[in-house]
């Protein structure tokens, strides 16, 4: 079912459209350099370079819905190793998994607590939870978010290690069960469209396409996701967008976790915001000075959109499943 | 009894305002606007430091934004409550990480540390109550143990109304765990209120009545004098 588009760029904007998207294919293909020193399946890579291929041959103009199918399906190689402190009955070997990016640390690994479980005893195991280089990593974030925020200037693979005792009740939100998981998901996309729609969209809807907007998700089906949750990225012709927009910015130096304020994506003369001008009114010392070094780089998925991007473009198209931008800060990288 | 009347108005049928100024706007608009939200933390906590309720205002470090805050402590005996004091922190107070020794004669009580913080939230436009419970030795209670120390009917309430979700969420501005009464519904219920109050031309201020409401649900009561102030001196404000 084509998607309804209705924010476009107008012929001025378009080769930013069409360079996002090839950044996220470009990002694909640097994992793929990295695959001979991993042990996960090879085929999925190869066929994901073949599709690449395929379409930078036909050089054919990028459907809005290629940047939307690049940002469900990108992965982050990750290798996880069991904490050394952890009374294992023999050795445990590290674990290889490709994470989505759009989910979450506790709905995809499943296999990995299996995995260091069988060399474990009942009695030296309680809740599970991971940390890199020190971090505890909040499972509540997205895990894109988290690789963009703490580890995307490091070679690949990510490497996480894994607890199963002395949980950190002071930074960490328990995660007890799946169902944790799916309340927090949900409240993140009632408090998107409450930004965008006074909640009037989410609250419409039956409980059955609630319920699809989290089996989409937790089972990784693309369709059946956006199948619901276009509804969430319309609005009403006479508006040229949403009425604020869902985002996050985070910056791993400060103690605040994120900055959200209310932004509305059409300026009142009518032009579209950009992301420019969402940094300048609510993180100035993000952006470069006009004569200076460039100091940070602003990530999504993994990409540094040009700053000059529309914002509401980018919330209907780099928005995580939650509808949020979550907007990552990070010191510039030096190679 | 305040807080039942408070309690009874929400339950009313609601009709329309009769009253000006920023409540009529209020009504209308639904929502609460972060400068007013602002103004009203400043006259509740006023009131909060003649009477010595505890309340302070807290900046975020790059002052942008902030937020009210209260500590108070509670000693427990098995499920029963019996006493709230201490409002002030003692620095030494927490090197007792055997609580028999700080309470008393009594045997088996624990002293549980309550922080409660209120916060604007910028995409509901209400304001939403984060709080959070430990033991003197750090320990953190869960939900459950938290759930024993509220007061039997609110318990009752608690499980009957739609709005008092609480749920473990990170604190906005401090990144640690707290627990949430989700604020989703805050909007419903505080329309209801401050259409009934306009129309007995009452002056009220918003925290205090959403306070009044949502406080007690979680441990967090309001003495009565806050009601009787805002009545008294918020008429020139409107």
């Amino acid at each position: 079912m084509p998607l309804v588009r209705h924010s476009t760029w107008g012929d001025r904007n378009k080769p930013s459209h069409e360079s996002i998207d090839l950044l996220i294919k470009q990002r694909v293909w640097g994992i793929s350099k990295e695959e001979q020193s991993l042990k996960f399946s090879i085929s999925l890579v190869k066929e994901k370079l073949q599709s690449i291929c395929a379409a930078l041959s036909t050089g054919r103009m990028t459907d809005d819905k290629d940047v939307l199918r690049d940002v469900w399906f990108g992965r982050i190689p990750t290798c996880f190793t069991l904490y050394q402190d952890e009374i294992t009955e023999r050795e445990a070997e590290p674990y290889y998994l490709l994470l989505p990016r759009v989910s979450y640390l506790t709905l995809v690994t499943d296999k990995v607590k299996k995995h260091f479980q069988k060399v474990m005893r009942q009695e030296d195991i309680s809740e599970i939870w991971f940390e890199y280089e020190g971090t505890p990593l909040k499972w509540h974030y997205p895990i894109g978010l988290l690789f963009d925020l703490l580890a995307s200037n490091t070679a690949l693979p990510w490497n996480i290690t894994v607890h199963f005792k002395s949980f950190p009740e002071k930074d960490l939100l328990h995660c007890p069960s799946k169902d944790t998981i799916e309340a927090h998901f949900m409240s993140c996309m009632k408090e998107a469209d409450a930004l965008k729609h006074k909640s009037q969209v989410i609250n419409e809807m039956q409980k059955k396409d609630h319920k699809q907007l989290w089996m989409g998700l937790q089972n990784d089906k693309f369709d059946q996701f956006w199948a619901i949750n276009r509804k969430l990225m319309e609005y009403p012709a006479e508006d040229n967008g949403f009425r604020y927009i869902p985002f996050r910015i985070y910056q791993a130096t400060t103690e605040r976790p994120f900055i959200q304020k209310l932004f509305r994506p059409v300026a009142v003369d009518g032009q579209l915001h950009t992301l420019g001008d969402l940094l300048k009114e609510v993180c100035p010392s993000a952006i470069t000075p006009e004569d200076g070094v460039k100091k940070n780089q602003i990530m999504i998925h993994g990409i540094e959109p040009m700053l000059e991007t529309p914002l509401q473009w980018l919330s209907e198209h780099l928005s995580y499943p939650d509808n949020f931008l979550h907007i990552s800060i990070i010191p510039q990288s030096t190679d | 009894m305040l807080y039942k009347y408070y309690l009874m108005t929400v339950e009313a049928t609601s009709e329309p305002a009769t009253g000006g100024g920023w409540r009529e706007r209020m009504a209308e608009n639904e929502f609460l606007e972060e400068k007013t939200f602002k103004q009203h933390c400043a006259k509740f906590i006023k009131h909060s430091e003649e009477i010595g309720d505890g309340w302070e205002w807290r900046n975020s470090k790059d002052c942008s934004d902030g937020y009210m805050s209260k500590m108070h402590f509670q000693i427990r005996n098995g499920t029963s409550v019996t006493e709230q004091l201490f409002l002030q922190v003692e620095d030494d107070f927490e090197l007792h990480s055997d609580d028999s020794e700080v309470v008393g004669p009594t045997t088996a009580s624990q002293v549980i540390r309550y922080e409660y913080h209120v916060l604007y939230s910028y995409s509901y436009q209400v304001p939403v109550l984060y709080f959070r419970a430990s033991f003197l030795d750090g320990r953190p209670l869960t939900l459950k143990e938290i759930w024993d120390g509220v007061h039997q009917f609110y318990q009752v309430r608690l499980l009957q109304e739609p709005w008092s979700t609480i749920t473990q969420q990170e604190h906005p501005i401090l990144g640690q765990p707290f627990f949430v009464l989700h604020p989703c519904k805050t909007n419903e219920f505080m329309t209801t209120l401050l259409e009934n109050s306009g129309k007995d031309n009452r002056n009220i201020n918003y925290i205090t009545s959403w306070l009044s409401i949502v406080g007690p649900v979680v441990g967090l009561n309001l003495p009565l004098s806050y009601a009787k102030e805002m009545s008294q001196h918020d008429a020139e404000t409107d």
